[in-house]
């Protein structure tokens, strides 16, 4: 759905998110400067802005199929990492200078041990450990912290010592400030959708977010504040809905699978998704002494897990709890793709306590690239049938 | 009042009409491959059932099924999943789970006291589970779907399949064949299969009696048998056609939007009321 909002931004973001090399990329790599790739939320993005680097959120937007990877990877392997290696092995990541794949789920990691042995020639290729755990009692806190920051510190040194550039101290603060301010918009642009009526839809703020994903932080946080103030100005979405509805699970790149369910009569306030609102969920300190340490503590104690972190699912709990309070969501829908483990049993707890706490939950497996599908469709429209309590 | 509803499925097309409280079903029409086609034989036959002239008698229709968008005279869709939860409720109001195995999906409905669904469960994108399934196996097995269907070929020597996806599923029976295996022993395997998959579904909405089966595997007795087996209870026989369920929810909920619309009307001008 589009909300018919006239906004030359907001055009420029959906064309941002609609392609790997975009127009920032593009323009970034005329000017003789590197970009980093990396999968997934736990990667410190301020070290690479620190270190001159383009952040680049990997994705595998633009796929048509999985043919090439499929010859590395098993059929228990998910195809968000299918698609995006595809991609590699197509010739569509050939601008990047960097990958730092982070220790997320399985899938994830084995997209590493691929890329090594894969006809792939990215200059630097780094594995970076982020703790899979919440931590016990006793590793909670600073040794957590300790750990994801040694890390930390030895990708910074092989970032400076292969390409010769210094991360200092004053570049680390600068861009921590950068992105803990398109942290701070993207929330506001969540707050928008509190309204009754949003002004903008699920697919487009899907877009929005995901442009952020690949373009340089200055200008990304300047187009936004542009379109949050069109948006706060315009009036929101006048629409009949049955139900408003909340999000999860991994990543969405597709725009119409968002659009698949609001066609249907659900509109989507919130979400707590990969590429969502997990991204900006909290922001990393500023005024610390050491911004390494910072950062480190931000992505192991600070920000929303996914559920390749054990222990995470009393969070998500309380995340979602929250948000059907504050955006007054009256129905769940937990998304995934074919052998997203994490997810799948993430939903056997998940469902169960949804189910006791009155609060309607779905459980939709869709394809990760095309969303359309007869029994996707029969399944949203009988899930806002139910929670609508009208037909 | 008269109204209907007309459920486009995978493999047929039914439709049913109220007048008032009297409900009239149509022959069930094999599919098509033109959706419009489909939808206009079966509505046209629940026509002439009715006694009615033509469909301009009819004062909403709903469509329902994978083809409701495509239904020509529908003046409203509605999921099938809410449609069989009306239908098998209307029908019975005593029930509160309902079973529908269709063409190529299966589903499991809870109901509340009131008729209004609870939740839903349905199969994963595959055959296993379904009368699609049953179709394969029937060629395989060159007994067409009555012999799957028929109570004589019910075994207490039930063979084991242990693979859910169709393809495999065949090969295996291809194999049980060429061990000269008696074919009432594969058969009764055959529905066995079949109904592990699909309790294990009506198992997650919960089995709340009364429990019923809807959909066109509901006329087959030896699916029937092993799944009132493995459930531990007897199925709500429904008193009327369990294919056409889904059409005939789609006619109940066309009625209860048509009243709407006419008190809706009436209230907005009174003296149209009356």
């Amino acid at each position: 759905m589009r909300s018919g909002i006239q906004s030359p931004v907001y055009d420029k973001f959906a064309q941002l998110a609609g392609t790997l090399l975009n127009p920032s990329v593009e323009e970034w790599k005329q000017q003789g400067r590197r970009v980093m790739g990396y999968f997934c939320l736990f990667i410190p993005e301020e070290l690479f802005i620190a270190a001159g680097f383009l952040p680049f959120r990997m994705r595998g937007i633009g796929s048509c199929g999985t043919a090439q990877a499929d010859a590395y990877f098993d059929s228990k392997n998910c195809y968000f990492v299918r698609h995006c290696f595809d991609q590699a092995l197509t010739g569509q990541y050939h601008f990047l200078d960097g990958l730092v794949v982070g220790t997320g789920c399985d899938h994830i990691r084995r997209i590493y041990d691929n890329w090594q042995h894969a006809p792939l020639k990215t200059p630097l290729l780094h594995l970076l450990n982020h703790p899979r755990t919440m931590g016990t009692p006793e590793m909670q806190g600073e040794p957590m912290i300790s750990y994801y920051r040694a890390q930390l510190a030895r990708l910074k040194e092989r970032i400076e010592n292969e390409f010769g550039v210094e991360v200092t101290v004053p570049r680390m603060r600068k861009a921590i400030k950068l992105c803990n301010e398109t942290r701070r918009l993207q929330r506001q642009l969540y707050e928008l959708r509190k309204a009754d009526h949003p002004p903008i839809t699920a697919a487009e703020t899907a877009l929005v977010m995901l442009a952020g994903t690949s373009a340089p932080k200055e200008q990304y946080n300047n187009d936004l504040r542009v379109l949050l103030a069109e948006l706060v100005a315009s009036p929101g979405i006048k629409r009949d809905y049955k139900a408003r509805l909340m999000i999860v699970g991994p990543a969405i790149e597709d725009p119409n699978f968002y659009d698949l369910i609001e066609r249907g009569g659900g509109c989507v306030v919130v979400d707590d998704t990969c590429f969502g609102a997990r991204t900006g969920s909290a922001v990393v300190d500023e005024m610390s002494e050491d911004p390494l340490r910072a950062i480190a503590k931000f992505h192991v104690l600070d920000t929303v897990f996914c559920p390749k972190i054990n222990g995470a699912h009393v969070q998500r709990i309380k995340v979602i709890a929250d948000a059907i309070q504050d955006y007054r969501v009256g129905g769940i829908i937990g998304q995934g793709y074919v052998a997203c483990d994490p997810w799948g049993t993430s939903y056997a707890l998940l469902g169960p306590h949804l189910k006791a706490a009155g609060t309607p939950f779905l459980r939709l497996d869709r394809e990760y690239v095309s969303t359309e599908s007869g029994q996707l469709q029969t399944r949203i429209q009988a899930f806002l049938e139910t929670v609508g309590g009208q037909v | 009042m008269i109204v209907g509803g007309c459920d486009l499925g995978s493999t047929t097309g039914k439709a049913a009409i109220l007048i008032d409280d009297q409900l009239f079903c149509g022959d069930i029409i094999s599919a098509t491959t033109k959706p419009a086609l489909t939808a206009t034989l079966a509505m046209d036959s629940a026509i002439k059932k009715a006694g009615l002239k033509s469909i301009a008698d009819l004062e909403a229709i709903v469509g329902t099924g994978y083809g409701r968008l495509k239904v020509p005279f529908a003046t409203d869709n509605v999921s099938e999943i809410s449609c069989h939860g009306r239908g098998a409720f209307w029908a019975c109001a005593t029930v509160r789970t309902i079973i529908d195995i269709g063409g190529q999906d299966c589903k499991a409905i809870s109901l509340n006291d009131n008729g209004g669904v609870t939740q839903f469960e349905m199969n994963e994108r595959c055959a296993a589970g379904t009368g699609r399934f049953f179709q394969v196996m029937a060629k395989v097995l060159t007994c067409g779907l009555e012999g799957i269907a028929s109570t004589a070929n019910i075994s207490a020597n039930p063979v084991s399949i242990s693979n859910q996806c169709s393809v495999f599923a065949e090969s295996e029976v291809i194999t049980l064949i060429n061990e000269e295996r008696p074919l009432p022993d594969i058969i009764t395997g055959i529905n066995k299969s079949v109904a592990n998959r699909v309790s294990s579904l009506v198992r997650r909405v919960g089995v709340n009696i009364d429990v019923t089966l809807t959909g066109g595997c509901s006329k087959n007795e030896g699916l029937v048998k092993a799944l009132e087996k493995l459930l531990g209870v007897a199925f709500k026989r429904l008193p009327v056609d369990p294919q056409s369920i889904g059409a005939i929810g789609a006619a109940v909920i066309a009625r209860d939007k048509r009243q709407v619309q006419l008190a809706k009307a009436a209230s907005a001008n009174p003296q149209l009321g009356g």
